[in-house]
């Protein structure tokens, strides 16, 4: 959209809007478009069969109702009940609700679980990201964005599941396993208990089929894919939702101390550490507030209204981890760093080993870099969150400000290094010019 | 038995690239049911699919979802393709149909549902610096409040760059009646920027003019 010059200000700020939205979207990878396409065939392939069976069905009912009118018409006796068809799924949900997209939002502490009608159990563990991608007769197809999900999946011919877990696919008939998967480390793990499941994705060899009791491990950095066999009492009696691992803890297991540049906030964690309130009272806090709809909505100023009223000390050791988060958003858009810098740092001192908690710090060095003197504090924010989100979605966006102000408090010679980084790993990113630029001084 | 063999050197000769076949040849292989003919028909639509559904729908997710929807029903109705030749243009009317009817479901759920739809949950831009997601995740609120044919209509015009024409033509509706739905949907959305103080805040601080 072009604005030209008898156009409104606003008009011009829509052209600016619509253009963001235009050079925003990447295209998809070659990875995503085979995978993609991989369960466009199963689909196709299931319809198929799908349609045969039903003309199969078809003509079997019709020479049945044929031959049961002529009887009725013999004998005159009532005529039995049509076959019924299977039932379709429906699910309860507890510890969350399901949001537009099927983005599962955990609603207090303890996970959000799902049972299907069938039987089917589905436990997404707490501090994990998830997605209800498609519910219909033929099964359900659900996707782990980040951390360990477990499923009971109750056997059947008619029915098919699919898991999706980062850029592996977990095709599932009727089983018992728990999967993990961290997007920073690119980590992949399942644990298989019982039945047989079918794991594609990027391994080498093709598909890899599993049995029960064994564990399949991938590391996409290191190309390794790892398959043992497990003792039954190593998973055993282990109730659906036990953490994927304990042999080989995850980044997001990792002790808070490691995961914080400042020794203040690590009293500040052995202090709060058990001021963790009740799980009911965090439920009711998140009902009534809805921050995050707010915050969508444009409502930040009505955020920061309510924290006054709620006072600011009870909701930073009383609000969930999604509020405080927003509550951090309406601060920097209110321009009140201190609130911000409070309500994140409240995030990872209460929620250490939550996704959120990586991506608090890159937003206090956002929040530092506000302030009169924190530029300093800012760069070493930054570099905590590319250290333990070396894949992070703000992966970008931290490497290129810690150039901006490595440039600008110790020179062009100390960004340098940093630029030549951001050039390789982002070329076409938004400090590219910069980069660039840095590169080019003498 | 004396068996004579040929003392020439056999080579196997490949046939034509997939790649080079013709948007009618391709149409031609789908419509015989050929499985080569599906997976290029995929590789070749499927980004312009999902990367205009993303931009319609502000989420990647949803756009992959909509993108397996859309060439279920590609290949189911191939053989209703009256022109080879204008495969490309049999895809792109499909995502258009389903986007749409996307959205309305969308919109039908907003208003039977209290919870407010999450926008922009799943955006697949990296690169993309935090001022500008603040940014996106607002507009694209904005347009949540749009009819669904007005979204679309505007969608199609400005983020996609298409004429007023083609607009109408892949939403099959006539040229005036595009025009208005696009004049309509401007005028909203400017009335919305104006009103809204928080994405001036967001404005100033990615130093755009308003």
């Amino acid at each position: 959209m072009t604005a030209t010059s008898g156009e409104s200000k606003d008009s011009q700020a829509l052209a600016a809007l619509t253009e963001l939205a235009r050079n925003s979207m990447e295209p998809p990878s070659t990875a995503e478009l085979d995978q993609g396409l991989d369960a466009l065939l199963s689909r196709i392939g299931a319809g198929k069969a799908r349609r045969r069976g039903f003309l199969r069905w078809s003509i079997v009912a019709a020479t049945a109702a044929c031959g049961l009118v002529a009887l009725q018409i013999a004998s005159r006796a009532p005529k039995p009940p049509f076959p019924s068809k299977p039932p379709a799924l429906v699910y309860q949900i507890e510890g969350g609700s399901v949001l537009e997209g099927g983005y599962l939002r955990e609603s207090g502490h303890a996970g959000i679980k799902l049972s299907f009608n069938e039987g089917t159990q589905f436990l997404l563990m707490p501090g994990s990201r998830g997605r209800l991608r498609a519910v219909d007769k033929e099964g359900a197809r659900i996707a782990i964005e980040q951390g360990t999900a477990s499923f009971r999946v109750t056997p059947s011919s008619d029915r098919r599941w699919l898991v999706e877990v980062g850029p592996f696919l977990v095709t599932v008939r009727g089983t018992v396993f728990t999967v993990f998967w961290d997007a920073s480390s690119e980590r992949f793990e399942l644990r298989l208990r019982q039945g047989r499941v079918v794991v594609s994705g990027p391994v080498s060899g093709g598909d890899i089929a599993l049995r029960g009791g064994q564990r399949l491990v991938v590391s996409l950095p290191k190309a390794e894919t790892l398959i043992t066999e497990e003792k039954p009492e190593e998973s055993a009696g282990e109730p659906v939702g036990a953490p994927a691992s304990r042999a080989a803890p995850t980044p997001t297991e990792r002790p808070p101390s490691a995961a914080r540049p400042s020794a203040v906030t690590d009293r500040a964690t052995a202090r709060n550490a058990a001021a963790t309130p009740a799980a009911s009272t965090l439920a009711k806090i998140d009902d009534d507030h809805r921050w995050s709809d707010k915050l969508a909505s444009g409502h930040w100023d009505r955020i920061l209204e309510e924290v006054e009223r709620a006072g600011v000390r009870v909701t930073l050791e009383k609000a969930p981890s999604e509020d405080l988060f927003a509550l951090a958003d309406a601060a920097r858009y209110g321009r009140r760093a201190s609130l911000a810098r409070a309500a994140l740092l409240a995030e990872r001192r209460r929620f250490p080993g939550s996704p959120r908690s990586l991506d608090a710090a890159f937003l206090l060095g956002r929040v530092e870099e506000s302030t009169e003197r924190g530029r300093h504090r800012a760069v070493e924010w930054y570099d905590e969150y590319l250290a333990h989100a070396p894949t992070g979605a703000y992966v970008a966006e931290a490497l290129g400000r810690k150039m901006i102000l490595t440039d600008e408090l110790e020179g062009a010679a100390s960004a340098r290094p940093v630029a030549e980084e951001y050039l390789r790993r982002f070329p076409r990113g938004s400090y590219a010019g910069s980069a660039r630029a840095l590169r080019r001084v003498p | 038995m004396l068996t004579r063999r040929s003392q020439a050197p056999l080579s196997l000769v490949p046939g034509p690239g997939r790649r080079d076949v013709s948007d009618g040849g391709l149409a031609r292989g789908l419509i015989a049911g050929e499985v080569w003919a599906i997976a290029e028909t995929w590789h070749r639509f499927a980004p312009l699919v999902i990367t205009t559904a993303e931009r319609s729908l502000g989420s990647k997710p949803e756009a992959e979802d909509l993108a397996q929807e859309v060439f279920y029903r590609v290949f189911r109705k191939a053989k209703t393709l009256r022109e080879p030749d204008s495969l490309r243009s049999f895809v792109f009317s499909f995502a258009v149909r389903v986007i749409k009817t996307e959205l309305r479901k969308r919109r039908a759920r907003a208003w039977l549902s209290f919870q407010q739809p999450e926008t922009l949950v799943g955006l697949g831009c990296a690169t993309l610096d935090m001022e500008s997601r603040d940014l996106l995740r607002r507009f694209y609120a904005l347009l949540d409040r749009l009819k669904a044919r007005d979204r679309l209509a505007f969608t199609l015009r400005h983020v996609e760059s298409m004429t007023v024409e083609e607009t109408a033509a892949a939403m099959d509706i006539s040229a005036s009646t595009a025009k208005r739905s696009i004049v309509h949907a401007e005028t909203r959305l400017s009335r919305w920027i104006e009103a809204d103080p928080g994405l001036a805040g967001f404005l100033d601080a990615k130093g755009w003019d308003r």
